[in-house]
């Protein structure tokens, strides 16, 4: 026990001090932090442009108008969506405001031909413009308006009819996916690229011992279990550290940077509940551990880092294909299939299934609690599995052993310790 | 780490207790963290091996400098040269302050003067009451050192015992001889003595010695008192035992 922990706190510590790890932390730290940054940096931008815009002199949308007799409405109309625009209706010259646009002059120029057709006149049409939209828009309410008019209905009336909007309220009574779509998503992302992150860095830390045969030092000093063990837990603990800071960078940035300035329906998108990250940190230990001492296992084989992807692919595309179930499941929505529910118990796919089920539907808590056993028993026979390969592994160089090999030596092994502890 | 075929490991008798005799080794494989800090990987070592912090620093500092080496001492282990990285690896495994050393081929890549550290560090150490066991195919190294010795060949032990016991279990039937009139003693014991020899050659390389080979050990003192009879000036008459190196050599040739 006591060299587990030693073994731990020296994995944990040269893995928190190492460069890529402070360097990706840091990274993403300032990734996220740029994230919440964004709106608030875009708003600013905009608005000052607007202020600049407002205070001199306005900015001028020419309307060319051939459909109506009367100008008064189109101005009204034209106004209204656009508050911070000059709008001018007396240009009778298509050259005249194709001219003026292209010189900047005029922000753009709509040439109303009929009531229902129109030319829209730009310097540059931009992708992202929303303007021949919004001029749809307005071409329909300059219409719609005119008409009631003629109609008898007063302008003001017109506008309540046009306007009338309608407020509704959903009442859920299982889980809201709406709200936590997003951010399961995200979280499942994360997950997924925690689990393999951290395994992979297991692998890694295994085979460099190996290499630099450091790994005939420790086996003098301590059981190979005890080394993988510490270094394992090592090694998650330091994930997890990072996923830590890494979440808390994420809320404090939302909540106090982001809060006025990120948009209340992308707030909206982005809300992790708690209960919800608590699961996924929960399934983010679980599938640690059961994938990392399958990948320590396996990597202790390993002479060299070369020889680590023959070894480890078989686990890696059964790992990428449990993903792929979940994302495929969730965009089909199906989370409460049967395949779903098969993969919420088996080992592999269990830790990211059953997080994506508790996310986003309802699953009863003895479903959960199944889960959750099922994946503590099988972290605990991998680990005694793990420890057993471990021990065949570290000392053995040269090409990896095929599995039938591999089962040989574990058999001996459980004899020769058997008869060990008869003599005893 | 691997389960014995057979027998038990002793120590004054008693089976050996892991946590009252602490084990120092050094595999032939030199084997440290390349990218770690020399002190934080020594004293992380020691610890496992049951020793405390601060013992551990304490140790790490005077086996340091011991090896010549403080100045390394925050500086990662790839970027010593490999002798020294040598040394470290002497220091991790001597840290501990073990009753049982375990050296392999420790002297592998060393220059003369880190050699000659080396010797004195494990002269030391045997005088200090330090079992030293020594697994090494430089025999002179092992001459020097070693009380006892055990030659293996393909895995199975094919001689063991102490060196004095196992030369002198050698027929002492060869004689060497220095004297400046080597070539006239020669021609003296081939012609009166010729019974009791198989052959009496000057040595290749010095014309003072004299190489004999006696029918029979028991003839030697026969052979001193005819020579000394005769008055012949000699420097020396000894009994040429067997070298390490030649036993060695006539044990595993089989083998090979």
């Amino acid at each position: 026990m006591k060299h587990i922990l030693q073994v731990l706190k020296f994995e944990y510590l040269s893995c928190v001090k190492s460069k890529s790890f402070i360097i990706s932390t840091i990274i993403f730290m300032l990734l996220i932090m740029f994230t919440a940054f964004i709106p608030a940096i875009i708003s600013s931008v905009v608005s000052e442009g607007e202020k600049g815009s407002g205070e001199g002199h306005k900015r001028i949308i020419a309307v060319m108008n051939n459909a109506y007799e009367e100008n008064d409405t189109v101005t009204a109309v034209f106004g209204k969506y656009y508050p911070n625009y000059d709008i001018k209706t007396d240009s009778k010259d298509i050259e005249d405001i194709k001219n003026k646009v292209d010189s900047s002059e005029y922000e753009f120029g709509v040439v109303l031909d009929t009531p229902v057709s129109y030319t829209y006149i730009t310097k540059n049409n931009s992708m992202m413009s929303r303007n021949s939209e919004i001029l749809n828009t307005v071409i329909t309410d300059v219409f719609r308006t005119v008409s009631f008019e003629k109609a008898g209905i007063s302008a003001e009336e017109t506008g309540k009819i046009l306007n009338a909007r309608i407020s509704s309220s959903t009442i859920t009574t299982g889980v809201d996916q709406t709200k936590n779509y997003w951010s399961a998503y995200i979280l499942i992302m994360m997950l997924y690229m925690a689990i393999v992150m951290y395994g992979q860095m297991v692998s890694q830390s295994v085979v460099s011992e190996k290499n630099s045969r450091a790994m005939e030092m420790l086996i003098t000093c301590a059981k190979p279990s005890h080394l993988m063990f510490g270094k394992i837990i090592g090694s998650g603990l330091a994930g997890l550290t990072q996923l830590c800071v890494i979440l808390l960078t994420a809320l404090g940035s939302v909540s106090t940077i982001g809060a006025n300035s990120i948009p209340k329906e992308i707030l909206e998108f982005i809300n992790f509940p708690i209960p919800i990250v608590l699961y996924a940190v929960l399934f983010f230990i679980l599938g640690y551990f059961i994938y990392s001492f399958l990948l320590g296992a396996l990597s202790s084989l390993a002479s060299r880092s070369e020889d680590l992807n023959t070894l480890t692919s078989p686990l890696m595309i059964l790992y990428v294909a449990a993903f792929m179930i979940v994302i495929m499941s969730m965009g089909a929505d199906s989370l409460n299939g049967t395949l779903m529910i098969v993969c919420s118990y088996i080992p592999f796919t269990a830790p990211i299934a059953m997080f994506a089920r508790v996310a986003l539907v309802n699953v009863s808590a003895i479903e959960i609690i199944l889960s959750i056993l099922v994946q503590l028993i099988s972290i605990y026979l991998f680990g005694m599995l793990a420890s057993a390969i471990y021990r065949i592994g570290v000392l053995m160089y040269g090409n990896p052993p095929k599995p039938a090999e591999i089962v040989k030596l574990l058999r001996e092994q459980y004899k020769a310790n058997k008869a060990i502890k008869e003599k005893k | 780490m691997f389960y014995p075929d057979s027998g038990r490991v002793l120590t004054d008798g008693k089976q050996i207790d892991r946590k009252k005799i602490r084990i120092g080794y050094m595999p032939e494989e030199r084997g440290l963290y390349p990218k770690k800090i020399i002190t934080e990987q020594l004293v992380y070592l020691s610890m496992l091996r049951g020793m405390s912090k601060p013992d551990a620093k304490k140790a790490c500092e005077k086996w340091l400098e011991r090896m010549g080496m403080s100045e390394y001492k925050n500086k990662k282990l790839e970027t010593l040269s490999k002798g020294n990285q040598q040394k470290i690896q002497l220091a991790a495994t001597l840290m501990c302050d073990p009753q049982i050393v375990i050296l392999d081929e420790p002297f592998s890549g060393l220059d003369p003067v880190n050699a000659m550290l080396l010797k004195d560090v494990i002269k030391e150490m045997i005088s200090g009451g330090t079992t030293v066991l020594f697994s090494s195919h430089q025999m002179n190294y092992i001459e020097e050192f070693c009380d006892n010795i055990c030659v293996l060949n393909s895995g199975k032990i094919a001689l063991d015992g102490r060196i004095k016991d196992i030369k002198r279990s050698y027929p002492r039937d060869r004689i060497e001889i220095v004297s400046e009139n080597a070539d006239k003693i020669s021609s003296f014991i081939i012609s009166k003595m010729g019974d009791m020899i198989l052959s009496a050659d000057i040595d290749e390389k010095e014309e003072t010695v004299l190489n004999i080979k006696l029918r029979d050990a028991e003839f030697k003192s026969r052979l001193l008192a005819g020579l000394s009879e005769c008055g012949f000036d000699i420097d020396s008459f000894k009994v040429c035992e067997p070298t390490l190196n030649d036993i060695f050599v006539e044990y595993t040739e089989a083998g090979i």
